[in-house]
């Protein structure tokens, strides 16, 4: 493919930007604050494909960009680069998150209990019209329990492992600089897991979900079951300089297992990603659990989807085949036209040889 | 007022707060009332180097619960600030951009750490922990609140 650079059209290029920016007015602190407060959802998906946390920045993202999902991934993509990494923080485990949400389908009496959190899962789908007659919606308040919830909830696959379903898994020792990281080091296939893993966490939900779907409906080798599903907040832990850990805030994530039963074992599938994100958990779980032995080219093939769900390398590709193209398509017409004139020449040739030979054959007078 | 330590000195804590507790507190406090208590330190202290004071990114991993892996979830936004005086090094880290509350934070723990209005501090302390667990214990119980019993579908 060859490329060739343009010149022009400077005058046109500002007044599509300030057109396309005219149809959302002034973004005002206020704007930006009323996104982040009133589309947390939305603020969280993009928190999680841009890998950067800060639902302020995601929010102004969302506002500048007028909700242009790619475009606001691609600014904080952008933004993070301009920022220095401070430091690595302590791996954060399963058992120590603060839960808000946590459902098995697998079981339903696992330890600890299950615990529906903030979800729509069984809500009537009812579109409030009445808000744009102008009765305002408030929703009702939560009863809250007498007790309190637990803060943390043991992990379903330890007990699991403990009751010889699974065999328990080896954590890592690599903590740090020392975990692999596809910001700094290529992705190379077969992926090491960590690289797999932060693949998934910072892929696209839409993507993410198209792909595992496709397993689910049996385009995989596995059919998931949620073994345990959290959302939760984890503890950002770093070090003082003086040695002291703590903890510099808490973040939200995502977590998803599912499970498959192979011949007599079951077998787990695992996504995590930050910010609230249950659709992109569980479809990242799904192609985790279905990687292994996928054929070539299928959709649960590692390469595969890791490649395909990358958000801002998909969608910036997909959008670069609206920008000129004039040299590569000029020369797809001038094949075109060539190949055109040579059958024609062909086809005259031919029609020539057949006339030539019709008159031949023709008895003599 | 206490009495500052010689330079050099082994930096001093709060007796009802490990250092670790105390700064998770800091981090986690209101950003006003954490610059409103660090503001009138500053005059109490001895000259103060700031080291840095910035914005950057904290890489978060996880560990895998099937495997055991760890791995990148991905960078949170987060301001530090890093002081010294008197040969102790004080340091400050919240999530989000707000340099001014890092910075409070290192005064904070600068100030502890070399025995100024431990009191104050202490008594500051209590008050956040308190506020951080009553949203806790609230945010619990309406989570307690969606505790299902299948059995009963």
């Amino acid at each position: 493919m060859a490329y060739v650079a343009t010149r022009g059209g400077a005058r046109a290029i500002e007044q599509s930007q300030r057109l396309f920016r005219a149809e959302m007015g002034t973004i005002t602190p206020e704007r930006v604050a009323e996104v982040r407060r009133a589309l947390p959802y939305l603020v969280d998906r993009v928190m999680g494909e841009a890998s950067l946390y800060d639902a302020d920045l995601a929010a102004l993202a969302l506002a500048q960009t007028g909700g242009e999902l790619h475009e606001a991934v691609l600014l904080l993509r952008a933004w993070r680069t301009t920022q220095p990494r401070l430091t690595v923080a302590d791996p954060v485990l399963q058992q120590d998150l603060f839960t808000h949400r946590r459902i098995s389908a697998a079981f339903k009496d696992i330890p600890g209990g299950q615990i529906l959190g903030p979800t729509l899962d069984y809500s009537h789908r009812i579109l409030m019209t009445e808000v744009l007659s102008g009765a305002a919606q408030t929703p009702d308040p939560v009863d809250a329990a007498a007790i309190s919830a637990p803060a943390q909830h043991p992990s379903v696959a330890a007990w699991q492992a403990e009751n010889g379903l699974l065999s328990a898994a080896e954590p890592d020792t690599r903590c740090g600089n020392d975990i692999p990281d596809i910001t700094r080091e290529p992705l190379l296939f077969p992926a090491q897991r960590a690289h797999r893993l932060q693949s998934l966490a910072r892929a696209d939900t839409g993507g993410v979900l198209a792909l595992g779907y496709a397993a689910q409906r049996g385009y995989g080798q596995a059919h998931p079951t949620v073994n345990e599903l959290r959302l939760a907040e984890a503890e950002v832990i770093v070090q003082h300089p003086r040695g002291t850990r703590f903890s510099a805030g808490r973040v939200k994530v995502s977590q998803a297992e599912v499970v498959a039963k192979t011949g007599s074992d079951l077998r787990l599938g695992f996504a995590a990603t930050l910010g609230w994100n249950e659709v992109k958990v569980i479809a990242a779980a799904t192609l985790d659990l279905n990687a292994k032995g996928a054929p070539k080219g299928s959709a649960t093939e590692e390469e595969f989807f890791l490649y395909h769900t990358e958000g801002v390398e998909a969608s910036g590709f997909c959008i670069h085949f609206k920008l000129p193209h004039y040299v590569t398509f000029q020369s797809s017409l001038d094949a075109m036209r060539d190949a055109k004139a040579r059958d024609q020449a062909k086809n005259q040739a031919r029609a020539a040889e057949t006339a030539q030979a019709t008159r031949e054959a023709e008895p003599t007078p | 007022m206490t009495q500052s330590p010689p330079a050099g000195a082994a930096p001093q804590t709060l007796p009802d707060w490990p250092h670790g507790d105390m700064l998770s507190i800091l981090a986690r406090s209101d950003a006003d009332r954490l610059k409103a208590l660090a503001e009138p330190l500053i005059a109490k202290l001895p000259d103060i180097t700031v080291l840095e004071n910035r914005t950057g990114l904290v890489m978060l991993p996880m560990r895998d619960s099937a495997q055991g892996t760890h791995f990148h979830l991905g960078e949170v936004l987060m301001s530090e600030a890093r002081i010294s005086a008197q040969s102790q090094e004080a340091y400050g880290m919240r999530r989000g951009r707000d340099l001014e509350a890092a910075m409070a934070m290192a005064v904070i723990d600068l100030a502890v750490a070399i025995g100024i209005e431990p009191d104050a501090i202490s008594a500051f302390l209590h008050q956040e922990a308190a506020a951080q667990s009553q949203a806790d214990r609230a945010t619990l119980a309406r989570v307690e609140a969606t505790r299902v019993d299948m059995e009963t579908f």
